[in-house]
């Protein structure tokens, strides 16, 4: 007897939708519909076509699902392809600055841990973090939305961004130093 | 049920496109095809990379500008201009593809850049002394100067020969009270003058069939020597009848 298709796994459902069973796809695009609209609304600020973008990074996803390894996660390997579109808007429309090259995956550093005082602290964060967003550059915010809003590990975020898992703590560091400081200025206390 | 609606808007969309085959799944043998010539990219581009870091060594030693360095201002100067730094400046190039390329891997883009540029490095690095070790170099140089390399002959007589007036290489075929006389590559004699001023980079005389590095200022065939260095390298040698067969052991 077969598996109810609600508790397959993603990558059993892909290799489904490999040998054939395509419509399965629609059972992957709606366990992450949801999570890719938020992705893009925490990360994009002022496009009015995340739709657009997120049906692409499906459909992206399904051309290219013979290239993904079954022994991965698909969540990472999805969010990557919807990272490499997001890039893409950001640098097409030329509204926030994005450098090709980051200095900070140049040098080997103490990797900055994931807090053990998560709980209390982090929600306080997550509160300012959307209050702020805004102002913080796309390469500081986006390992912010994966961690706060996606609740995904430092590996996880280091995977989709392709760069290692110091510079994801060094980049975090940092984006918390920047929204501290901003809140600060409108009065907001974290 | 608007929300609902819209929920299961984006799944209709990609789910029409992929039923009216708008949108086709691509073959497996596009991303084997597709990794094969990112592999063979790196591979030749290693291999290139190593090839002409090799023939940087050996342009450098042909030339002399190896050498030079115990000479003080004079020499540092000379071998500024003998550094072949075209060549360099596409090794560096290669180096940087080589290093794009293989972040497209996990194992590389998961560690810092420093860590993936250095492997590179030390790879061609210790892959070009492998090469000089052959001696791949001195032999393509040998066949170019008896015009039997039709590709990369000049490419090999303007790089081996050197072209710095004021270094000068070449086997001692004649002793004198006032210096000796050298044979170079160009088949030339020049006269070397040595004063004493002229700085000597060994501990014993020159002697005959010595390979030596001059350091003077040329005028006609003769030399006013700065500096005198026996070296024991077998790169832009005369041709091999020419030479005594010691040297070429």
């Amino acid at each position: 007897m077969s598996q109810p298709t609600n508790e397959l796994t993603d990558e059993e459902i892909v290799s489904m939708i490999r040998s054939g069973e395509t419509d399965s796809f629609g059972i992957l695009v709606e366990r992450y519909e949801a999570k890719m609209k938020r992705y893009a609304r925490k990360f994009l600020f002022g496009y009015e076509d995340t739709e657009d973008l997120i049906q692409q990074v499906f459909v992206k996803a399904y051309v290219n699902i013979r290239s993904f390894d079954t022994t991965r996660k698909f969540s990472s390997w999805l969010y990557r392809i919807a990272h490499n579109e997001f890039i893409n808007a950001i640098r097409k429309k030329k509204k926030e600055p994005l450098s090709f090259f980051d200095p900070d995956t140049l040098f080997p550093r103490l990797v900055a841990k994931e807090n053990a005082d998560k709980e209390t602290k982090e929600q306080e964060l997550s509160q300012a973090i959307d209050k702020c967003l805004n102002k913080v550059d796309p390469k500081y915010r986006e390992p912010l939305v994966l961690y706060y809003f996606e609740e995904l590990s430092y590996k996880e975020i280091a995977n989709i961004l392709h760069i290692p898992v110091s510079t994801v703590g060094i980049r975090m560091l940092r984006a918390k130093k920047i929204l501290k400081s901003f809140c600060q200025k409108i009065n907001y206390h974290l | 049920m608007n929300s609902d609606s819209q929920k299961s808007s984006i799944s209709d969309k990609v789910l029409k496109q992929i039923e009216k085959d708008q949108v086709k799944m691509r073959p497996k043998i596009y991303f084997i095809l597709k990794a094969l010539l990112i592999m063979s990219g790196i591979f030749i581009i290693a291999l290139f990379a190593l090839y002409l870091v090799s023939f940087i060594v050996f342009a450098l030693r042909a030339s002399g500008a190896w050498y030079l360095s115990g000479f003080g201002f004079q020499g540092i100067r000379a071998s500024i201009v003998l550094i072949p730094w075209l060549l360099i400046f596409v090794a560096l190039l290669l180096i940087v593809t080589l290093e794009a390329l293989v972040k497209r891997f996990s194992f590389s883009y998961r560690q810092p850049i420093l860590y993936s540029v250095l492997g590179i490095i030390i790879f061609v690095f210790l892959g070009s002394f492998a090469i000089c070790k052959t001696g791949l170099h001195p032999n393509l140089f040998q066949k170019a100067r008896e015009g039997r390399l039709p590709v990369a002959e000049e490419f090999y007589r303007g790089y081996g020969m050197g072209k710095f007036h004021n270094v000068h290489r070449g086997v001692v075929s004649e002793l004198r009270d006032n210096g000796f006389s050298i044979k170079t590559c160009r088949d030339e004699i020049l006269l070397v003058i040595v004063t004493p001023e002229t700085l000597f980079l060994f501990e014993s005389n020159v002697e005959m069939h010595d390979m030596v590095i001059i350091l003077g200022e040329r005028d006609d065939h003769i030399i006013i020597a700065l500096g005198v260095r026996k070296i024991n390298d077998k790169i832009g040698l005369l041709p091999k009848k020419h030479m005594p067969p010691r040297l070429y052991k």
